[in-house]
Order: C-alpha cells, then structure tokens, then sequence
C-alpha cells in the first residue's frame, strides 16, 4: 500500500517517474523504434534536403550493390568478432579466475590489475598498443625481427583485425574475471571437502563441482560478451579507422552515416536493423540455451 | 586437499605471464615518455638516458588538454549527477511498486539493450531541437535513469523495510521529503557505485563526442587525445606524455576507489 497520502498526491511518483521514462522514450528506445522507418526512406544527414519512402531499396542494396562483397565480408568479419571474443576472453578468464581464487601472494594486486584497462578506456588502452605495435621500431616489430620477419601490424590487411580483437579481449578480460570469480567465491567449500571424500580430484571436481555451479556466470559473461562482441565499435574507430579490412556491421552503421560525405542516413538504418537482427538472434538463443543449461544442471 | 610444489608453481608462473602483459606496456609508455624524439628513433627499446619531465609540459601545451580536461570534467559532474537524481526518482516507485506496472517499467527499461542502434534517429532528433554540437546536448546524451545506477538502486531499495516508508509517513513526511532526506542518505553506498560506473563510461566516451561535438573546443579528453594523436603521429615521446596525462587522473581515481569499481562493475553486470 502506498503509504504517503491520498488523493492527487497519490499520483507524484507517477509524476516524478514520468521525467526518466520520456528521457528514455524520447533518445533511446524511441529513436530504436524510427531505426525501422529511416530504413525504408532515402534520408540524408544534410540539413534541408527532402527524403521519400523507397521501400526496401536499401536492404536490396546491402546485397546486391557492387560492393555487396565488402558488406558480406563485414557480416562475417562481425560473427568472427563475437565468436572469438566469447570463446577467447572467457576461456582466458576462467583459467585466470580459478587459479586466483585459490590463496594467493598477492591475488588483490593481480585482480585490481587485470581489470585497470575497463577503467582506462578504449582511447587510451588503443593508443598504449598502436605504441606497442608501432611498425617503426616498436617492441612488437622488434621482436618479430628477431624472427627475421616484420608486419605492419594495424596498418595490414592479413592481421590488424585479429590484432583488435586481441586489444578487445585484454580490455575486457578483467570484467569477465571479476564476474567468474564471484561465482567461484559463492561455492561453499564443503561442497569439495564431500567430492574429495567421494574421490573426485582434480578434473572431476572441476567437471561436477565447479562448472555446475558457476553456470549462472557462465551466462551473464556469454550474454554479455555476445552482445558487446556484435555491438562495439570504438575500438575499431580507434585502432584502424575501420581501414585495412576491419569494419563490422555496427561500425558500418557508424559509417555509413557519419564518416562520409554523403552522409546516408537510410542506409546506415538499414545495417543497423541487419546488425538487430543477429544481434537479436544470438541473445536469444543463448539465453534460451544457456538457462535451460542452469536448470538441467 | 594439499597441492603439489609444481602445481602452485605453474599457478604463480600464468599469472605473473599475464601481469607482464598488463604492466609492461604501461612501463613502456613510461619509458618512451621520458625520451627525446631523437632517443626515441635512435632506439624505441632503451631505457631513457634520464626523467624529462619537460616532455609532459611540452604535450600540455601543445595539445590544449587544460581545455579538454575541463571539458570532461563539466560533462562527467553534470552528467552523473543529473542521472543519480533520475535513477533514484525512477528507482524508488518501482522497487516498491507505488505505481502501476511496476515490473512493466523494470523490463522496459531493460529493452533497450536488445533494441537497433538508436544512433542515426537520435542524431536527427538532436538536430532538429537545435542541439548538434552543444554541451547542453551532450550532457543530454549521457543522461539517464533508466542505466545501471537504476538496476542497483532498485536492487538496494528492496532491501530497506518497508516499514520505514509507513513510519515516516505516519509522522507526516511527504513523499518528497522522504525520497531525498531519508532514502537517499540510506542508499548512499550504493550511489558511490552508480556515480563511479556512471562517471567512468561517460569519461571513456569517444564515438558520441565525435558525432555530437564537432567543435574541438568543446571536445572531451578522449577526443582531444585522439586529435592530439592525428596532429603527431609519429612524435611517440610527446604522444606517451599526452597517453600519460589522461590515464593519470583514472590511474589515482582507481587506486583508491578500486573495491567500489570492481564491486559496483561486477553488481551491474549480474543485474542486467
């Protein structure tokens, strides 16, 4: 029951709560929503022009224009993304997890260290490695001549989209193993000490106590690196500009739309419903899987 | 359960691995800072044949981070302020379902996530009210109740008795008064957590400012370091001390604040 008076006053959370929902309403979902609209029209970022509705033109053209190739390649390079983000930074971080959540001289340091690059940002944590990766004579070039080879890193074709992802996954390890390790933590200890009695050492004791039990964790980081591996694209604005073969579909939306001089806002809205619709699909069926997943364990 | 000597020392030897990968490149960006251009393509690797700190005056100036420091900071305060304000207003009535549909605004506000990219609507409509490239606009953006500060304070309220809310307003206490002269000092740990994660994402942010603020001069330290970076490309000494300027503040914040970080991180994954 609502505690706090009657009549009109009844209505001032009402009130009050409306300010946040048309902030929300008015620049995020809303905006969402008109994403379907844009698509369907030819509208551009110049001020003044006029726009018309061309149906699905803009869709036809994601598949059929003559560089239809490179948005197929963006969609693929896109999957690529979220896949090697999701396998690679939780794998890394649950080894790193297990092994820091057992006692260790000084696992406060290492913990507090591996997460710094989430609070450092991707502006500063993208210019440390293109430092780091500087063709002219940086570490990495060096070390590679050893080897009597050299790269030009972000700046080739073969690799600088791998060499993001692995900027991806050093900055956002730490989060990922911050969420693992507080599953960990949440295990009671007798739970082992009763394995151990059953004999399950090792591998076993991994495979029947701690995997089932931090499979709650297990879907959060899942959810969350599928939905950040298909949605981010600052690191890639930072490290290569989207050159060199390494844009996806959620930087093509950018850059349809703002880094051109045609400025095409129907079509950027049209990849960006195309970008939806895996994104959509991906959650989905990873939640779906993954919470059926927790109850069976 | 007793674990062998080799075992413990592969432990220890993964994670100091790991640890060089995330130290050394701060150290190297130290090193290189310190150099003259010339040290520096003479030898990138070498140890800095003595501290210059000269180097970090030279960067201060040329590239005008006194400007864009401010600016981050003006968008960081007012920002997170303004969103602490919405997400308690929001927060309160839901966690205690003093309106209807409660739950209906909980899962609503949680959509968004899932939802197209809002970008390209968004910009049409700052446009049109005539607020592309305004602080006013930006700070607008990075405005919200409805975020993670909103799931966290949900989660805490529902943890504070209901039976104060009566008790308040049987003395007579408005619904006002109460919400910010007793639920808010109440709720003041789990603020200190939506002002730190609220703070930091609008801090680190860069694609906004480059949509929404063209005007260098009112760019945010990011955009300004990124600018920085275009003007020298290749003067690594000069960029180093730029990197280092920015990152410094975030460094000091971190080392203090590094618990409510990861705790408060850690709270707004698990809730969304």
């Amino acid at each position: 029951m609502y505690p706090f008076g009657k009549g009109l006053s009844r209505y001032v959370p009402l009130l009050l709560l409306m300010i946040p929902v048309a902030l929300y309403v008015l620049l995020a979902v809303g905006p969402s929503m008109v994403t379907i609209v844009f698509s369907l029209t030819d509208a551009t970022g110049i001020p003044g022009t006029s726009w018309k509705f061309i149906g699905f033109d803009n869709y036809k053209e994601f598949f059929t224009a003559s560089n239809a190739s490179d948005q197929v390649r963006a969609i693929s390079r896109s999957l690529y993304f979220a896949f090697a983000v999701v396998l690679i930074q939780n794998a890394v971080a649950l080894l790193i997890a297990i092994i820091v959540n057992k006692r260790l001289r000084g696992d406060v340091f290492y913990r507090a260290t591996y997460f710094l690059p989430v609070v450092l940002g991707v502006t500063v944590s993208g210019l440390i490695w293109q430092m780091l990766f500087n063709p002219m004579g940086g570490p990495a070039q060096k070390l590679l001549n050893v080897f009597g080879t050299q790269s030009n890193f972000f700046g080739s074709y073969d690799i600088a989209f791998e060499l993001i992802i692995f900027v991806q996954i050093w900055m956002y390890m730490g989060y990922s193993m911050t969420i693992f390790l507080a599953g960990l933590q949440a295990i009671p200890k007798d739970l082992y000490e009763a394995g151990y009695m059953d004999g399950a050492r090792g591998w076993a004791s991994f495979r029947h106590i701690t995997f089932p039990m931090i499979a709650p964790a297990i879907t959060v980081n899942i959810l969350l690196s599928i939905i950040g591996g298909l949605q981010t694209f600052d690191i890639i604005y930072v490290l290569t500009g989207g050159k060199f073969e390494t844009s996806t579909l959620a930087f093509n939306v950018f850059a349809a739309a703002f880094a051109t001089t045609t400025s095409d806002f129907g079509r950027a809205s049209a990849i960006a419903m195309i970008q939806f619709v895996f994104v959509f699909a991906f959650a989905i069926v990873a939640m779906l899987y993954f919470r059926k997943r927790e109850v069976e364990l | 359960m007793r674990e062998s000597r080799t075992i413990l020392g592969m432990r220890y030897g993964i994670v100091l691995l790991f640890m060089a990968l995330y130290l050394l490149p701060l150290l190297y960006l130290f090193n290189v800072s310190m150099k003259t251009q010339f040290e520096y393509l003479a030898n990138p690797l070498a140890i800095a044949e003595s501290l210059r700190f000269s180097n970090f005056v030279e960067a201060w100036k040329l590239g005008n981070f006194a400007q864009y420091l401010w600016n981050s900071v003006l968008y960081t305060v007012t920002s997170t302020a303004l969103s602490m304000l919405l997400s308690l207003i929001a927060a309160f009535p839901i966690a205690r379902g003093y309106v209807k549909f409660s739950s209906f605004f909980y899962t609503f506000f949680l959509i968004s996530m899932f939802l197209p990219n809002p970008l390209i609507p968004q910009f049409a409509l700052m446009t049109e009210l005539g607020l592309y490239n305004t602080q006013i606009g930006y700070i607008l953006l990075r405005t919200t109740g409805t975020g993670i500060a909103f799931l966290l304070i949900v989660g805490y309220i529902k943890s504070i008795s209901r039976d104060l809310d009566e008790a308040a307003a049987m003395d007579g206490c408005g619904y006002i008064r109460y919400l910010f002269t007793i639920l808010l000092p109440l709720t003041k740990s789990v603020l200190a957590t939506g002002v730190i994660l609220t703070a930091i994402a609008t801090w680190n942010d860069i694609i906004m400012p480059v949509i929404y603020l063209s005007d260098q001069s009112l760019a945010p330290v990011t955009k300004g370091l990124f600018a920085f970076r275009g003007q020298y490309l290749n003067n690594w000494p000069l960029l180093a001390c730029g990197i280092i300027i920015v990152a410094t503040p975030l460094i000091v914040l971190y080392a203090f604040l590094q618990k409510y970080i990861v705790d408060g991180a850690l709270a707004g994954a698990v809730k969304s």
